[in-house]
C-alpha cells in the first residue's frame, strides 16, 4: 500500500468579476495529476509559482476537495475518511504564519498539543524531545514573536511531528531562511526520513530537491509534467549543453533573437544586481555542436558588456527549466493557474 | 484518556491557551483600560446624566451599565477568539486538526465568560464605592449569577460574529455597531418598553435583554422567582447563539474545502 496516492486529480475554482456585466471564469489549478509515494520515500514536488503545487497539497491534507479523481494517504481516502487521515499526516508551513505569536513554542506545542489529541501523560516528554530535535531546548519559554525566520521554521516542524504523524508535507520549509539554518533544516528532513516517515517536500531550490528526494514530479499549469529519480530527471537534458553568458544591459529582443537560433530549446535571465546571467539550453547533435553555440552566443551578444562565456553539462536545475519553459510554452493559452 | 476527559481538557486547557494567544487586549494597560476603566467612565457617565436630566434613578441606570459592561469580554472576545485565527494565518492548522469544532472553538469562550461576569461584578462593586449604590447582601447571589448568564449569552453571541468573521474579513465593523445598539436595544439604558416595537422585537433576541430584565427584578426585591423566567430566555438565546456558532463552521468549513474561498493557509 502507497503512504500517498494522487490519481487523476483534478481542482477547478470559479471566480467572478465585475458589478455590472458580471463575468464568470473557470481555473484550472490541479489538471489530472497523478504520482505514488511508497512509505519511508522523500517525494519532492517542483514547479514555478502557480503551478499547483500547493494546490496538490492541500487537497493530500484534506484542506481542499478535488473536483475529480482521488487522493488516498495509506489507502484512506482523503474525502471520506477526513479525521483518519489527519491523525496519519503532519503539516509543515513555510513562511512566517500559522504560529500563535503571542505564545512562546512551549505553549504553542502545548496548544497543538491537545488539538491534535496527544496524550497528556506523553505531552510533556514528547515536546521536550521535539525541542531538543528541533535545537529550541533553552529558548522555549521565549515568545515566537522574537524568534528568527528559521527558529520558527523550526517550530513548525516540531508541531507538525506533534503526533508522531506516518506522512509529512513540507510546504517549501527553507523559503527565506538563512544557508545555515536551511542546511539544519535539510539534516532534520533527512532524518525524519531515516526515521522511517514518508515526507512530501515542495522546494523552489533544485540543489535541495536533489540532494534530499528519492523521486522528484515536476508540475507545471496542473499538470504531471516529468517524474522520476534526480537522476532520471537530469536524462531530459543530456542531448543538451547550456552555454551561460554573463552580461549587463540585454534585452527582451536580444534575448528573442537567441531564441530564434536553430538548436536553441530556451533562455533564461538570472538577474544578479546588475549583471544577468543567460543560461542557453541548446539541442546538440555532434562534437562541434557545442563550440558553435557558444560563438553564436558570443557573437550575438558582442555589442553589449559581455563578462565569462562557459558551456558546461547540464544540471538537475537545468533539466528542470527545460521541462519548464518547454511545457509553459506548449499549455493552452486558456488554462489559468493558481497555486 | 476517555473521550470525555480528553475533550473536557480540549475545552479548559485549550481554551485558557487561545485566550493568551487570540485575545488582543492582555497587556495590563489595554486589559484594565478597555474591560475595566472605559465601561466604568459610561457607567459614571449615564449615572451623572440620569441626575443632571432626572430622566432615571441611579439604580436602574447602574444595574443596567453593570450588566452591559460584560458584552466588552464576551462580544469583542468571542469574536476575537474564532476571527483572529484568520488574522495570525493559524486557521489553517487548526482546521487540520482532527478533533471536533465545537469542542476547539466553544472552549474558547469559557476565559470570556470568566472575564465578563469579572468584570460585571467589578462595576458594581464600584458603583457601590463611589456612588454609594446599596443592596441587601442576601441579593447579591442571585446577581452575580444574572451577570453570569449575561456574559455567557454575550459570548454565545461573540463566538456567532467569530464564525461570521471566517468569512467576512470585515466583521469588526459588525461587531462596533451591534456593540453599539446594544446600549439602545437591550434596556440597559432606554427601557424596553420605551421604544418602538420593531426595535423592541430586534432587543429581545439580543444578547442581555433579558439578563437586565433580571437583575432589575432581583435589585427591586421580586425575588429569584420573579427573575426566572427572563434567567431562562437569556439561557435560551445564550444555547441558540451556540448553535448558530456551530453550524457556520461547519457550513464555512465545508465550504471552504469545496469551493476554496476561505485563505485557510
Amino acid at each position: 500500500m502507497y503512504a500517498i496516492e494522487a490519481d487523476n486529480l483534478h481542482r477547478t475554482y470559479r471566480t467572478s468579476s465585475g458589478w455590472i456585466r458580471r463575468t464568470r471564469r473557470t481555473i484550472t489549478a490541479v489538471d489530472g495529476v497523478s504520482f505514488q509515494v511508497p512509505p519511508g520515500e522523500l517525494f519532492g514536488l517542483l514547479g514555478p509559482n502557480g503551478a499547483g503545487k500547493t494546490t496538490t497539497i492541500k487537497i493530500l491534507n484534506t484542506l481542499l476537495l478535488p473536483t475529480g479523481g482521488t487522493a488516498r494517504i495509506h489507502g484512506l481516502d482523503v474525502t471520506r475518511h477526513t479525521a483518519e487521515v489527519r491523525r496519519r499526516i503532519g503539516y509543515v508551513f513555510g513562511g512566517d504564519r500559522g504560529l500563535y505569536d503571542r505564545l512562546s513554542a512551549l505553549d504553542n506545542l502545548r496548544y497543538f498539543a491537545e488539538l491534535y489529541e496527544v496524550d497528556p501523560r506523553v505531552q510533556r516528554r514528547r515536546i521536550e524531545e521535539l525541542l531538543e530535535l528541533v535545537g529550541l531546548t533553552g529558548r522555549q519559554k521565549e515568545r515566537v514573536e522574537g524568534y528568527s525566520r528559521g527558529m520558527k521554521q523550526r517550530l513548525h516542524i516540531a508541531r507538525g511531528l506533534l503526533h508522531d504523524p506516518d506522512v509529512i508535507f513540507l510546504d517549501e520549509p527553507t523559503l527565506g531562511v538563512d544557508p545555515v539554518a536551511a542546511r539544519d533544516l535539510r539534516a532534520m528532513i533527512a532524518e525524519l526520513v531515516r526515521s522511517g516517515r514518508t515526507v512530501l517536500l515542495t522546494t523552489h531550490y533544485m540543489f535541495e530537491a536533489e540532494e534530499l528526494c528519492d523521486r522528484i514530479g515536476v508540475i507545471t499549469s496542473g499538470r504531471m509534467r516529468a517524474l522520476g529519480t534526480p537522476g532520471e530527471l537530469k536524462r531530459h537534458a543530456q542531448d543538451r549543453v547550456v552555454v551561460e553568458a554573463e552580461v549587463y544591459g540585454v534585452d527582451e529582443e536580444q534575448l528573442d533573437a537567441l531564441r530564434a537560433e536553430r538548436g536553441v530549446r530556451g533562455v533564461t535571465v538570472d538577474q544578479r544586481g546588475m549583471l544577468q546571467v543567460i543560461v542557453v539550453q541548446c539541442d546538440i547533435d555532434g562534437d562541434a555542436e557545442p563550440e558553435r553555440f557558444r560563438s553564436f552566443v558570443r557573437q550575438s551578444l558582442a555589442h553589449l558588456k559581455l563578462g565569462r562565456v562557459e558551456v558546461r553539462e547540464p544540471t538537475l536545475e537545468d533539466a528542470y527549466v527545460g521541462i519548464v519553459t518547454g511545457q509553459e510554452a506548449a499549455a493552452p493559452e486558456t488554462t489559468a493557474v493558481l497555486s | 484518556m476517555n473521550g470525555f476527559a480528553s475533550t473536557a481538557r480540549l475545552v479548559v486547557v485549550g481554551g485558557m491557551t487561545s485566550y493568551r494567544a487570540l485575545f488582543n487586549w492582555t497587556t495590563p494597560s489595554m486589559y484594565i483600560g478597555t474591560l475595566f476603566a472605559s465601561p466604568l467612565f459610561q457607567l459614571l457617565f449615564f449615572v451623572y446624566v440620569g441626575r443632571g436630566l432626572g430622566v432615571a434613578g441611579d439604580e436602574f441606570l447602574i444595574v443596567g451599565n453593570a450588566v452591559l459592561s460584560c458584552s466588552v469580554a464576551g462580544i469583542f472576545g468571542g469574536t476575537m477568539a474564532i476571527a483572529n485565527e484568520r488574522r495570525y494565518g493559524t486557521l489553517g492548522t487548526v482546521l487540520l486538526s482532527p478533533r471536533s469544532r465545537a469542542a476547539i472553538f466553544l472552549g474558547r469562550g469559557l476565559p470570556y465568560v470568566l472575564n465578563g461576569a469579572l468584570v460585571s461584578v467589578t462595576m458594581l462593586g464600584a458603583a457601590a464605592l463611589l456612588l454609594g449604590w446599596r443592596t441587601p447582601v442576601d441579593r447579591l447571589p442571585a446577581l452575580v449569577l444574572t451577570t453570569l448568564v449575561g456574559a455567557i449569552a454575550c459570548t454565545a453571541f461573540g463566538l456567532t460574529l467569530g464564525s461570521v468573521g471566517l468569512r467576512l474579513r470585515d466583521i469588526w465593523l459588525v461587531t462596533n455597531i451591534t456593540s453599539a445598539l446594544m446600549l439602545l436595544l437591550t434596556g440597559v439604558i432606554v427601557p424596553s418598553g420605551e421604544l418602538p416595537a420593531l426595535l423592541r422585537g430586534i432587543g429581545s433576541v439580543l444578547p442581555l435583554t433579558h439578563s437586565v430584565a433580571a437583575a432589575r427584578h432581583i435589585t427591586d426585591g421580586d425575588g429569584f422567582g420573579a427573575a426566572g423566567p427572563d434567567l431562562l430566555i437569556e439561557v435560551g438565546i445564550a444555547v441558540a447563539y451556540t448553535l448558530i456558532a456551530v453550524v457556520l463552521l461547519r457550513v464555512f468549513e465545508t465550504e471552504a474545502r469545496r469551493r476554496a474561498v476561505l485563505d485557510a493557509m
